[in-house]
């Protein structure tokens, strides 16, 4: 057996962290991560707060732990439903062709000339700033990226000759999609899933770093960070830790991803 | 029965079917030869309903006297399957490889004879071993990369049949095998269409495997049918230039020919390749390469005569 890439090993050594700790979170913190505690605020690390306090007193390991939690779940449910539906326009943007398939890629086209975090924050704003606004801002920001993976992959499965086969066989479009073109691309799939669970991290973190997500009193490494920024030079080790914990995050699903690829299509890897 | 005349298909670069006539009644074994780019797989796609969108088609297609053309995909799909069925040359890659064998055999049974899960499954058994698939039962739950070339085009061959078809079109089914498993393809096509009273279409350039498998034969140039008649006569006394090119063409190792000094002689081959489709003749699509040729034939459409229907001029002034 061929000894899988470095970027995958290191990659899912981090991502089992990463998550590992948010599950962890949602069973047992070292402390209530909301709970304030003014008198003992700004605490140095210690046998009890294992990483000190921040400027409320709360302690800042069950925030981050917390934290994890919130940002594996919005990223989770963004991509998911961003996914879902990217793949199934694609999809159907393959499978039918023609002019439906072109105002499909040309409205991805749109999604993508439109910087992404300017539309969620746009998003955000229009709507209110709140955590499922920011999942739904996320959510949309991926559909472009995945009707556009599922419908290139889509068409190269289109003209395999077991297609041929399934359409001699009268099979129609739908039934030929769901048995043959969509297990054939989950690969591709996946690994974009992969690459944009890193960025919908980021944007989580960014969004609520402006505000415009997780709020008060729900952790977040992003409003963790903006809280921080005041103190930078009273306590400028608040700014490191969620920022080493984002950090940690998105390398680990960045490297995962492209771990993944390198894997399933080994003609990229060489190529890079 | 299923019958065509004077099919068309036009693509922007030319005409890959020009005029094409073809009558199938039950159980007929008809064989199509001739070189890659002649249309033999054209003539396939308008049996099946699976013209590239691209083609303009003009003509009749009728089956049972209901005519096919310009019907919608939804009843070409009621039909494939049902009633007629291919089989393609590269059984590697004509099974999904994500698919266990048996689910693919089983998918149409599901959705066009509308059988439970346990009904196909049964029927699936049946049909691997009517196509001599051993051990059917364990065979059903393997994945294409299990099993062998030969194997993949019985598993193929069985998808065709799971319906039950009345016309099995096999478009070089032997192709991409080795020659011993070939002849075991071959003879169980010939058997299956003698069975089942199954009309069989079997293209191929191997005229040997046409010869084995076929009754009748037409024989194809450049999206024209040149020549037809019965497999046995045509193969043994071709009357078109281009047949009889085709046929000279064959090596035969039990009579190497040798030239006076005793040396080999090379093999007789028919001069130049098939033009792509926008530089074909107006006229005779063979002219250009053709020994008989004359200045008309370049112009000139020939139209069929005779009792083999060649499509030639020197034929029809009585030369060739």
């Amino acid at each position: 057996m061929k000894s899988l890439p470095a970027n995958f090993v290191i990659g899912a050594v981090l991502v089992a962290l990463v998550v590992g700790v948010a599950g962890l979170s949602l069973i047992w913190t070292p402390h209530d991560p909301t709970a304030l505690n003014i008198r003992g605020k700004f605490g140095d690390p210690s046998a009890v707060n294992w990483l000190g306090t921040d400027q409320l007193g709360r302690d800042i390991v069950s925030q981050l732990m917390a934290a994890a939690r919130n940002s594996m779940t919005v990223a989770l449910v963004a991509v998911l439903l961003g996914g879902s539906i990217g793949v199934a326009l694609g999809l159907l943007a393959s499978a039918i062709g023609g002019w439906i398939e072109d105002g499909v890629m040309r409205l991805a086209d749109l999604g993508f000339a439109f910087p992404a975090l300017l539309f969620a924050i746009m998003l955000a704003a229009v709507f209110g700033p709140s955590l499922t606004n920011a999942v739904l801002a996320i959510a949309f920001i991926n559909i472009p990226i995945f009707a556009r993976v599922a419908r290139a992959s889509a068409n190269q499965i289109w003209t395999r000759e077991y297609v041929l086969a399934a359409r001699a066989a009268g099979m129609n479009k739908f039934t030929i999609t769901r048995d043959h073109i969509l297990p054939n691309i989950a690969a591709a799939v996946i690994v974009q899933a992969t690459i944009e669970f890193a960025v919908a991290i980021l944007a989580e973190a960014a969004l609520s770093y402006l505000g415009l997500g997780a709020q008060p009193p729900a952790s977040s490494w992003g409003r963790m960070l903006s809280e921080a920024q005041t103190l930078m030079y009273l306590a400028p080790e608040l700014a490191f830790y969620p920022g080493f914990c984002i950090v940690i995050a998105v390398l680990g699903f960045g490297l995962l991803g492209d771990g993944l690829r390198d894997i399933t299509d080994p003609r990229l890897a060489r190529a890079r | 029965m299923f019958e065509m005349v004077d099919v068309t298909v036009r693509f922007n670069a030319g005409e890959a079917l020009r005029g094409a006539s073809l009558r199938i009644a039950p159980g007929d074994r008809i064989g199509i030869v001739g070189e890659s780019g002649s249309g033999k797989s054209m003539l396939a796609a308008c049996l099946m309903g699976m013209v590239p969108d691209a083609a303009k088609l003009s003509g009749s297609l009728s089956i049972d006297g209901t005519d096919m053309t310009g019907a919608a995909e939804a009843t070409w799909q009621a039909i494939r399957a049902r009633r007629t069925a291919m089989i393609f040359q590269e059984p590697m890659s004509a099974l999904n490889p994500l698919r266990r064998v048996g689910d693919t055999v089983a998918e149409p049974m599901r959705v066009h004879l509308g059988l439970s899960k346990s009904d196909a499954r049964n029927r699936v058994i049946a049909l691997f071993e009517e196509v001599g698939i051993p051990d059917p039962v364990s065979r059903l739950r393997m994945f294409p990369h299990e099993l062998s070339g030969g194997q993949r085009q019985r598993v193929l061959i069985a998808l065709a049949l799971a319906c039950d078809p009345e016309l099995l079109i096999a478009d070089e089914p032997t192709t991409a095998l080795d020659a011993n498993v070939a002849l075991k393809i071959t003879d169980l096509l010939v058997h299956l269409s003698q069975s089942r009273n199954m009309a069989l279409v079997f293209i191929s350039h191997d005229l040997a495997a046409v010869a084995r498998a076929t009754t009748d034969i037409a024989v194809m140039y450049g999206g024209d049918i040149v020549e037809r008649g019965l497999t046995a006569e045509v193969l043994a006394d071709p009357v078109h230039p281009y047949t009889q090119g085709l046929l000279a063409a064959r090596p035969d190792p039990q009579a190497i020919p040798r030239d006076a000094n005793g040396s080999r002689r090379r093999l007789p081959t028919i001069p130049g390749t098939v033009p792509p489709l926008y530089a074909m003749a107006q006229g005779c699509r063979f002219s250009g390469r053709c020994s008989v040729e004359r200045e008309e034939c370049a112009s000139v459409k020939p139209m069929p005569v005779g009792p083999r229907h060649a499509t030639c001029h020197a034929v029809k002034r009585g030369e060739a």
